[in-house]
């Protein structure tokens, strides 16, 4: 297999682009540069961090009045209303205090203090892009967005012509033109060894403690708040979602992660799959959970 | 399928086994993105000529650098390529290499004529599986090599899920290329 690859830090990670076949070298490079120009772009319009982005203005403004939105927010926004409704609120993007509380975020300097008790039930999508809040919450897209950045990626992949290609943004991966391929898994306690998977599905995306996790009210978390108790998860295992669109699988690992019986019927809703890794620290062996098995 | 009579979560399809290190299923990861005439190339699209113009600090330098990028200088010499787009000074080239608990990221940084960042690519990367990455012996293997021929790597695999390490330190890295050129290209 011959092919072309680059690397980028966006995202807050290193996002890695192939393109592959006998792409002429100045239309993949132009098909380089739309491909990271849509994930730069994504990530201006819903970083949390950043002051300027379309999400900070939505944590800013929208609990006062109704705040249009771009294209890409609000596509980002319904999908994650649909994944809340579907997963009865175990994806849920207002957790965001939850989650500066154990210093996962940023608590921004322009910001008073959110209400605790909202949840995805008071965002409203309303006509002409329009978002409103109805309590003074703080939207956090990092359940998703990355996801939907490597879904802008592909799709600009494939206008510049592109056949068969990847985007994989720190684990949150999608082919193109592929009609199966081998996923490689990171072991939970030691990420360099991997762990190769076969699938059918063109996107995966894995969320896991090893490169991500503090130590919170005595415990090793991930920034992965569990809706019902409003804690957060353990660190030990890793979960990866096989699925169609990547948005999908990035948004239904955070769910297995909080609850994986829970799970089942949404995985099974967007016709998705998970893997879960979960290591027996005592005799240093790993389990491996497959709703496909 | 997933219904509630499967309990998938709860009763593992595999167990795998204690790993010992002799008996890795696959290699660490490793890529090599572009070479060094590639990456000036990409980041100076059009004919440009590069001078090669290896910076090497005084201690004051160093130590202004590390004030100012608040990290420290581990090698005193850097390779920098000065840039020149039809006889004018167009910017410059440098090039850098920073490392983690297990990975070796080594990437160039273009700088305008003004020593603003223009763009940045990354030239390889490279995970291991033990503690090599933190001895200069292991990183000086690729030194040189990495910059011509292109080596042979893992090509079998292409995608990791699961998060590639860190880019903390290449933030930090473009923070220290801005202030040696604050302490020495100005």
């Amino acid at each position: 297999m011959t092919g072309i690859r680059r690397a980028r830090p966006l995202l807050g990670t290193l996002v890695e682009i192939a393109i592959d076949g006998d792409l002429p070298r100045a239309a993949a490079e132009q098909a380089f540069g739309r491909a990271f120009a849509a994930i730069a772009r994504v990530h201006a319009l819903m970083s949390y961090h950043d002051p300027h982005s379309e999400v900070s203005h939505l944590n800013r403004e929208a609990w006062l009045r109704a705040v249009p939105v771009s294209d890409e927010t609000w596509q980002v926004l319904s999908a994650a209303q649909q994944l809340s409704a579907a997963s009865d609120g175990l994806f849920d993007i207002t957790i965001a205090p939850a989650l500066e509380r154990a210093g996962f975020l940023p608590r921004p300097a322009d910001h008073l203090p959110a209400s605790s008790r909202g949840s995805w039930r008071d965002v409203d999508l309303l006509p002409g892009r329009r978002v409103r809040l109805a309590r003074r919450l703080r939207l956090d897209l990092g359940g998703i967005a990355k996801g939907f950045a490597v879904d802008q990626a592909i799709a600009q992949l494939r206008a510049a012509g592109v056949v068969n290609g990847s985007v994989n943004a720190g684990g949150d991966l999608r082919t193109l033109g592929r009609s199966t391929h081998t996923l490689h898994l990171r072991h939970p306690e030691q990420p360099t060894h991997l762990l190769p998977v076969i699938t059918t599905h063109a996107a995966a995306a894995t969320s896991a403690g090893y490169f991500q996790y503090r130590q919170w009210t005595g415990r090793v978390c991930v920034p992965i708040v569990h809706p019902g108790t409003h804690t957060l998860c353990d660190a030990r295992r890793s979960v990866t979602v096989l699925a169609d669109e990547c948005l999908v699988a990035d948004a239904l690992t955070k769910i297995v992660y909080a609850d994986a019986k829970r799970a089942s019927r949404v995985l099974d809703q967007y016709q998705a799959r998970a893997v879960i890794l979960d290591p027996d620290t005592d005799r240093g062996a790993c389990r491996l959970f497959d709703s496909a098995a | 399928m997933n219904d509630d009579f499967s309990k998938w979560w709860a009763v593992p399809a595999i167990v795998i086994p204690a790993l010992a290190p002799a008996a890795l299923p696959v290699p660490a990861y490793a890529a090599q993105y572009l070479t060094l005439e590639q990456a000036q190339q990409a980041l100076f699209p059009g004919p440009s000529r590069f001078v090669a113009q290896p910076l090497r600090l005084t201690p004051e330098q160093a130590r202004a650098v590390e004030k100012y990028a608040r990290v420290r200088m581990r090698a005193t010499e850097q390779p920098v390529w000065r840039v020149e787009t039809g006889g004018r000074h167009a910017g410059w080239f440098v090039l850098d290499e920073v490392f983690g608990k297990h990975e070796f990221i080594t990437y160039a940084v273009a700088l305008d004529a003004g020593g603003a960042v223009k763009g940045l690519e990354i030239l390889d990367y490279r995970e291991t599986h033990g503690g090599e990455v933190r001895e200069p012996a292991w990183r000086a293997q690729f030194t040189g090599k990495r910059y011509g021929a292109g080596l042979r790597l893992g090509e079998e695999i292409t995608n990791i899920s699961g998060a590639t390490l860190s880019c903390k330190h290449i933030s930090e890295g473009v923070r220290r290329v801005l202030a040696l050129h604050q302490a020495a290209l100005k």
